[in-house]
């Protein structure tokens, strides 16, 4: 694996030209370009505003944001990896061609889609500070937002070690993005994304189970991830369960480890299958 | 005599070959189910070697694995055994233009297949402008290359691949895609990459290019070397099997 890296490192200024080519790729033919990275974040908290500010108002104040600062790196994740799946097929003429490291491939993808959610970010601390020209209320920047590279980190090595997998094996099978993309939805809706994993805690089932499901849930490192993301960005405030306002509980670091070990975990498996394939993707049939 | 710039030896490549044609997890998961894998030896213990300046071409019939040759010295496949070894920086021109997309104008395309072969950005900044120059696309540079005839795709491949500094060059009949004055021109710049001490490898079945341009020839038969020698020896010799072998199948054609 050593010899792999050294080799990656030598062709560096190839994996700066991918992302940036990668960039520039995705909206070339549009008139909007490159604004496209800022509007989905800005019409996606549009939307969140008005429905959960207005049509389905919960009680939260701006729960929009609570969304938000967990749906942006949802977002990265689950394009990390369905661009990953399509990143050595679609540049197979290239791969059939001419040589070099092929993990630069669905690197740069993961890392194109980590400048966008730099974007996705931009516009969130915009809407803040917006919000708060307006309002003049309390600062709703806090102190533990200095931390946000940490939770990047984790959530970029997750992505990478992931992406590494589902990008070798579906240059060989081709299902394998299907599944990926059932298992993406899935994992939407099984974490703390549109609802607050407070009220997971604070479940019946879970108070039945003495606390059992809520461990168990907080297994899946994109839940850990969307809490740990919402509670450095964000102030804590009381959770809306069954009509009364309940305590917020801060996330217990061994989540955060758990999801730290299970990053590293999947970097190293993702890295060492993509190698160990990598060679037989030219011999694909 | 210094160092060889190509240097192969006992080289083999076998391909498994499964009977199902694109992978699912459907092969994946009825492993029990036997599938028929049979091998095929492209490559049968091939060994030689290329000097700086020197310029070598192979030949043989269809299927004899040039390209397969050419393909490992490019790094794209790894040999089942033997090794390759090259000093210094090689530019395959193995179908031109392969390597681009075609989304892209020519000229980032340009400037990511330079990097490719292992310029450093601010090199490609500095000889982006003669890329052009030699191309001689004008101001198709700012044009999607999907927009582009093969030929002059071609003519962007080539421009670049000459450019990189490269000392060792895999030619895979590239030469004939151009028109006549833009061939000139290539050969004359391959010969330049050769006086200064370049290797080059020519796959070709224009043996009237091969007995101008090498100064020996390998002759591949089934995936090994048959015979090893000056142009002028070795293509008589291929010419001859040739013909020996077509009235062979013609002798036993007839009645």
């Amino acid at each position: 694996m050593l010899d792999e890296l050294k080799e990656l490192w030598r062709f560096r200024e190839l994996l700066l030209t991918m992302v940036e080519r990668e960039l520039r790729v995705r909206y070339k033919n549009s008139a909007l370009g490159f604004l496209w990275s800022f509007i989905i974040p800005l019409t996606t908290m549009a939307v969140l505003t008005f429905v959960f500010g207005y049509l389905q108002d919960n009680g939260m104040r701006s729960f929009s944001a609570y969304i938000l600062a967990a749906y942006l790196p949802y977002l990265f994740f689950q394009q990390s990896i369905m661009d990953s799946s399509q990143s050595v097929l679609q540049y197979m003429p290239l791969v059939k061609k001419i040589y070099f490291p092929r993990e630069i491939l669905p690197l740069a993808v993961i890392l194109g889609n980590f400048v966008h959610l730099l974007f996705g970010f931009v516009v969130f601390f915009v809407y803040l500070l917006v919000v708060w020209l307006i309002n003049r209320g309390e600062s709703p920047f806090q102190p533990t937002t200095v931390l946000l590279p940490v939770l990047f980190f984790i959530s970029f090595i997750l992505s990478t070690g992931i992406g590494l997998f589902v990008a070798a094996l579906n240059t060989f099978y081709e299902d394998v993005k299907y599944l990926t993309s059932v298992a993406l939805y899935l994992l939407f809706f099984l974490s703390p994304i549109t609802y607050m994993s407070e009220q997971v805690a604070y479940s019946r089932i879970n108070i039945k189970s003495g606390g059992l499901i809520y461990n168990i849930y907080n297994l899946n490192p994109i839940a850990v991830l969307s809490t740990a993301y919402r509670q450095i960005l964000l102030a804590p405030q009381g959770i809306p369960v069954n009509g009364v306002k309940q305590v917020p509980i801060m996330l217990d670091p061994k989540y955060l480890i758990w999801t730290l070990f299970l990053g590293f975990a999947t970097l190293f498996g993702g890295y060492h299958l993509f190698n160990r394939m990598k060679w037989r993707f030219v011999e694909r049939p | 005599m210094s160092e060889a710039a190509i240097e192969v030896r006992e080289l083999y490549k076998e391909f498994r070959i499964k009977d199902a044609s694109i992978g699912s997890l459907k092969t994946l998961l009825m492993w029990w189910k036997k599938r028929s894998v049979f091998e095929v030896k492209v490559l049968r213990g091939i060994s030689f070697s290329v000097s700086p300046g020197e310029c070598v071409a192979v030949i043989g019939k269809n299927g004899a694995g040039k390209s397969t040759l050419l393909s490992l010295l490019a790094k794209i496949y790894r040999p089942t055994s033997g090794t390759v070894s090259i000093q210094g920086r090689l530019a395959p021109l193995l179908e031109l233009g392969a390597g681009f997309h075609p989304d892209l104008s020519g000229i980032e395309n340009i400037q990511f297949n330079a990097v490719v072969l292992g310029l450093t950005r601010k090199q490609v900044a500095e000889r982006t402008q003669q890329i052009i120059e030699f191309s001689e696309l004008g101001d198709h540079i700012y044009a999607p290359v999907r927009t582009y005839s093969s030929g002059m795709t071609a003519r962007l491949g080539f421009s670049i691949a000459v450019h990189v500094d490269a000392n060792v060059l895999l030619v895979d009949e590239v030469l004939s895609v151009g028109d006549y004055l833009f061939e000139q021109k290539c050969l004359a710049k391959v010969a330049e990459i050769r006086a200064a001490g370049g290797a080059i490898l020519l796959v070709s079945h224009n043996l009237e290019t091969i007995r101008m341009f090498a100064d020996r020839c390998l002759w591949l038969e089934r995936g090994v070397m048959r015979m090893e020698g000056p142009a002028s020896e070795v293509i008589p010799a291929y010419l001859a099997s040739d013909s020996e072998s077509a009235t062979a199948s013609q002798i036993r054609a007839a009645p």
